[in-house]
C-alpha cells in the first residue's frame, strides 16, 4: 500500500513537474516571440536596407561623376594622345609622324642627279600645349634625312577667332601647298612652284578667321628666308612683310598672298635660293659671289576646289629679286606654277586637309581602306636674265618642266601607301645641254597620330 | 547736304540714347543659390524681369545654379561667375567674402534684416500617419529609428538642422555641451545616409521611401507634403527649433564686370517688396513683411523659435567650432562611422 502510495506521489510530482516546465516552455517561446520582430517587421528592415544600400550607391556614382568633372582627362586617338584640365584651360596633346621613302632613279642618268636610296623624310614629334586657354605652344623638331632641324616652334594666342597673334617659327602665309600639312600632301613631294615661297621663317603674324570662318588672313613680319628657306636667325636688320587672305565657300577655296621686303645677302651668305626637283636634286644655283641686294617681292594667287570625291589644287607664284654680281645688277623675276588633281576611286570625300577612309584597313573585316589617284603638270622658269652673269647654264637649268602620276592607299586617317611616278624635262642645266629627263619613282609609307 | 547728314545722324543718336528699350542691352544673371529654392526662384526671376523691363525696358534673364550651400560658395570661391548669392546662411556668404573678397564684408548691412529677406524654420517630415509616433526631438534618437538628414559639410540645410538639435539640446532642462553633443551624436548614429544637399535629402526619403523622418526646412516640407510627395509624408512641428535665415548678397566685384551691378542690386531689392514677398510666402518661405505674413498666416504654424546669435554666437564661430575640418561634426559622424 505505501509502495503504491508512494509511487502515486512520485507519478503525481513528475506530472506536476512536466507540466509545470511545460507552462514555463510555453511562457519562454511567447515572450522569445513577442521580442522579435515579425516576418513583416524583417521584411520592411530588409526593405529598408536594400533601399538605403540603393540611395548610397546612387550617391556614390553621383560623387564619382562630379569629382571625375574635376579630374584632368587623358584621351588618345587619331589625333593624338591629349591630357586636359577637367576646365578645358590646358591641354598637352602629342602627335607624331613618319615618312619613310625608298626613292629610285630609274632612267640612265648620271647617278650625280640622285642615288636611289631609302630613308627617313620626315620623322616629326608634334607637341602642342594649351595653357590659359588662350596660348597655345608648338613644337616640331623633324629628325628625318639624318639631321635635326627644328621646323615650328611658336606660340599662339587666340582670345578670339577673329584675331589672334602668332609669334616664333612657322610656315609664312605664302604658299598653298607650303601651307598644306605634309601629312596631308596629295604626292610626296610639293610641287614645282613651292620652290618660289619661304618654308620656316622666325616672325610674328596677326591671323584670324572672319564672316564664320569663311574667310581668312594673315599679315605679318618675318625675318625673310630665301625662297625654299627655312632660317632661325636673320643676319642683316632687313624684314620681310607677307600676308594672305583666303576665302572659302563650299569646296572652292581661293587666295592671294604676297611678300615684299629689303634682303641684303653677303658673299658669305648670299640670302639666294637653290631651286630643286621633284625628287629634291639641286637643279638651279646663283653664280658665286651673287648675293641678294634690294628688294624682293612675291606674289602668289593660288586656289583648290573640293567636289565629292574629286581634288584640284592650282597655283602660280612669281619671285622677284634684286641681286648683284661685282658691278653687276639686276632684278630677277622667277616663276612656277602647278596644277594637281586627284580623285579616291573608292569614293571618300576628298579635301585640303585629312581624309578619313569610310572603311579603314582591317582584314578581318574584309575592310581596305581607301585609293585615291592623281595627275599633276608643274613648270619652272628661272629668269633667262640670270645668264650668264648670275647663273651658269651649265649646272644650272633655264626651265624645268614636270609631269607626276600617284596612287596613294589610305589604310587609316593620315596613315598611307604612296607611289609617285615624276618626269621632269630641263632646259640647260648641263655641260652639254639638257639636262637629262628626272624619271623619279618613290614609294612612301607614312604613319601618324 | 553734309549739314543735312550731319543733323540727322545727330537726331539718330540722340533718339538713340534717350530711348530705353534701343539703348538698353539685354542683360543676364547668374543667382547662385542652395538646394530647395529652384521652384521659389522660377517663379520670382519670372516676375522681376517683367518688373524690370516695366520698370527700364531693359530684358533681363536670369540663370540658376542650385546645390548645397557650401558647395555652391566654394564653387563661387572657385570663379562660378555668379552675379548674386542666394545662400542658406550667412556663414557661407562670408566665406565667399573672406576667402575670395568678391562680396564686400559688410554685405549683411547692404539689404533690410541682416539681408535676409525671408525666413524658414526646421521641421521633422514622417511618414503618413505618423507610424513610428515621431513627436519631438527625442524620438529621433530612439533606437530603430532611422533618420535622413543631409551632410553639414556641403549643405546649409543640414547646418541648421544640426543646429537645432544642438540648441533643443542645449534648452532641455539640465542640458549643456557634453549632453548636446551626446544628443547629436545619438541622432547621427540613426542617419543611414547623408546626402549632398536638401532637395538629395528630400529625394531620400520622399522618392526612395528611405527613413522614418526627414529633419526638413519648413518650405522643403511643405513643398513635400503638398506636392512633392502629396499623401504620403506629414509634417511634425518640434516643440523649439532654429529660426533660420538664408542671406542674399550681391557678388559685387562679379556684377561690376559683367556690368550689371545695378540689377542685381534690384534684383535682390525686389525680394522685399509686396509682390517678392508674395511670390516667397507661396513657396512656403517665412516673409519678412508683416502685411504678407498675414495674409499667409495660417501656412505658418507658431512655434518656439531660438536664433543661431542667441545660441551659438556668430557664425564665426559656429563654423570653427562644428563644421570646419576636424570639428566637432567630424569627431561625432568618424566616430559613428567607425562603429561596427
Amino acid at each position: 500500500m505505501i509502495k503504491v502510495r508512494w509511487s502515486v506521489v512520485l507519478a503525481a510530482i513528475g506530472v506536476g513537474a512536466g507540466v509545470a516546465r511545460s507552462g514555463a516552455a510555453q511562457q519562454d517561446t511567447a515572450a522569445l516571440r513577442d521580442s522579435q520582430p515579425s516576418v513583416a517587421e524583417r521584411l520592411e528592415q530588409l526593405d529598408q536596407k536594400v533601399r538605403i544600400l540603393a540611395r548610397l550607391l546612387e550617391l556614390k556614382q553621383d560623387s564619382v561623376a562630379a569629382v571625375a568633372k574635376q579630374q584632368p582627362r587623358v584621351a588618345a586617338g587619331k589625333e593624338g594622345f591629349l591630357i586636359k584640365s577637367a576646365d578645358g584651360a590646358y591641354q598637352l596633346k602629342f602627335r607624331a609622324y613618319i615618312q619613310a621613302d625608298g626613292r629610285f632613279f630609274p632612267s640612265e642618268a648620271p647617278a650625280a642627279f640622285g642615288f636611289s636610296t631609302l630613308g627617313l623624310r620626315r620623322a616629326r614629334p608634334v607637341l602642342d600645349a594649351t595653357l590659359w586657354k588662350y596660348f597655345t605652344l608648338r613644337l616640331t623638331p623633324d629628325f628625318g634625312q639624318g639631321r635635326v632641324v627644328l621646323f615650328d616652334a611658336y606660340l599662339d594666342f587666340r582670345p578670339v577667332a577673329q584675331l589672334g597673334l602668332r609669334a616664333g617659327k612657322t610656315k609664312p602665309p605664302i604658299g598653298l601647298e607650303r601651307l598644306q600639312s605634309a601629312t596631308d600632301l596629295r604626292f610626296v613631294e610639293r610641287g614645282l612652284p613651292t620652290n618660289l615661297v619661304p618654308n620656316r621663317d622666325v616672325g610674328l603674324q596677326a591671323v584670324g578667321d572672319l564672316v564664320g570662318g569663311h574667310l581668312s588672313y594673315a599679315v605679318g613680319v618675318f625675318n625673310g628666308v630665301p625662297d625654299l628657306g627655312n632660317g632661325d636667325f636673320d643676319v642683316t636688320n632687313d624684314k620681310d612683310f607677307e600676308a594672305r587672305v583666303f576665302a572659302k565657300v563650299g569646296g572652292l577655296g581661293l587666295g592671294i598672298a604676297a611678300s615684299t621686303g629689303v634682303e641684303h645677302g653677303t658673299v658669305v651668305a648670299s640670302a639666294l635660293p637653290i631651286y630643286v626637283t621633284p625628287a629634291q636634286q639641286p637643279m638651279f644655283r646663283y653664280r658665286d659671289s651673287t648675293i641678294a641686294n634690294g628688294r624682293r617681292i612675291r606674289f602668289a594667287p593660288q586656289a583648290y576646289w573640293y567636289g565629292g570625291s574629286i581634288g584640284v589644287l592650282g597655283e602660280y607664284y612669281v619671285s622677284e629679286q634684286d641681286v648683284t654680281r661685282a658691278t653687276s645688277g639686276s632684278r630677277l623675276t622667277s616663276r612656277g606654277w602647278q596644277v594637281a588633281a586627284s580623285w579616291f576611286v573608292t569614293g571618300e570625300k576628298a579635301s585640303f586637309t585629312t581624309v578619313s577612309p569610310r572603311h579603314p584597313f582591317d582584314p578581318k573585316k574584309k575592310s581596305w581602306g581607301a585609293l585615291e589617284v592623281g595627275a599633276r603638270y608643274g613648270e619652272l622658269h628661272p629668269d633667262e636674265d640670270a645668264f650668264p652673269t648670275f647663273a651658269v647654264v651649265t649646272n644650272s637649268v633655264t626651265s624645268a618642266k614636270a609631269w607626276g602620276t600617284g596612287i596613294t592607299w589610305h589604310l587609316a586617317p593620315a596613315v598611307r601607301f604612296t607611289v609617285n611616278y615624276e618626269w621632269t624635262h630641263f632646259a640647260g642645266g648641263a655641260p652639254t645641254g639638257n639636262r637629262p629627263t628626272e624619271n623619279f619613282f618613290v614609294v612612301r609609307i607614312q604613319q601618324a597620330f | 547736304m553734309i549739314r543735312h547728314i550731319t543733323l540727322g545722324l545727330l537726331v539718330a543718336l540722340s533718339v538713340g540714347t534717350t530711348t530705353p528699350a534701343l539703348a538698353q542691352k539685354p542683360v543676364t544673371l547668374l543667382n547662385v543659390s542652395y538646394d530647395p529654392t529652384r521652384e521659389l526662384y522660377q517663379a520670382y526671376n519670372a516676375a522681376f524681369a517683367r518688373y524690370w523691363k516695366e520698370k527700364t525696358g531693359q530684358d533681363v534673364t536670369i540663370r540658376q545654379s542650385h546645390g548645397g550651400s557650401g558647395s555652391q560658395a566654394r564653387a563661387v570661391i572657385d570663379g562660378l561667375g555668379a552675379d548674386v548669392v542666394t545662400l542658406a546662411l550667412a556663414g557661407d556668404v562670408d566665406q565667399i567674402s573672406a576667402r575670395s573678397g568678391l562680396i564686400p564684408p559688410d554685405w549683411q548691412s547692404r539689404l533690410p534684416h541682416n539681408s535676409t529677406p525671408y525666413t524658414s524654420t526646421i521641421v521633422l517630415l514622417v511618414r503618413k500617419g505618423n507610424p513610428k509616433h515621431i513627436r519631438d526631438w527625442d524620438d529621433l534618437v530612439r533606437p530603430g529609428i532611422s533618420v535622413v538628414t543631409p551632410n553639414p559639410k556641403t549643405s546649409g540645410g543640414a547646418r541648421w538642422n544640426y543646429l537645432a538639435a544642438w540648441g533643443y539640446a542645449l534648452r532641455r532642462p539640465g542640458g549643456d555641451e557634453a549632453k548636446a553633443r551626446a544628443f547629436v551624436t545619438s541622432l547621427y548614429g540613426n542617419v543611414p545616409v547623408l546626402d549632398g544637399g536638401a532637395r538629395g535629402a528630400t529625394t531620400t526619403f520622399v522618392e526612395r521611401g528611405i527613413g522614418d523622418v526627414l529633419i526638413a526646412w519648413e518650405n522643403e516640407a511643405l513643398l513635400a507634403v503638398r506636392e512633392l510627395g502629396s499623401g504620403k509624408v506629414e509634417i511634425v512641428m518640434p516643440s523649439i527649433t532654429v529660426l533660420a535665415e538664408p542671406p542674399v548678397a550681391v557678388v559685387e566685384k562679379v556684377a561690376k564686370k559683367h556690368g550689371t551691378l545695378a540689377v542685381a542690386q534690384a534684383y535682390l531689392e525686389y525680394l522685399y517688396t509686396d509682390a517678392g514677398q508674395d511670390i516667397a510666402a507661396k513657396h512656403y518661405y517665412r516673409p519678412r513683411l508683416d502685411a504678407v505674413a498675414a495674409r499667409f498666416a495660417g501656412q505658418f504654424p507658431k512655434v518656439a523659435l531660438f536664433t543661431v546669435a542667441e545660441v551659438f554666437g556668430d557664425w564665426g564661430k559656429v563654423q570653427a567650432k562644428h563644421f570646419a575640418d576636424g570639428g566637432l561634426f567630424d569627431q561625432i559622424y568618424q566616430a559613428q562611422a567607425a562603429k561596427p
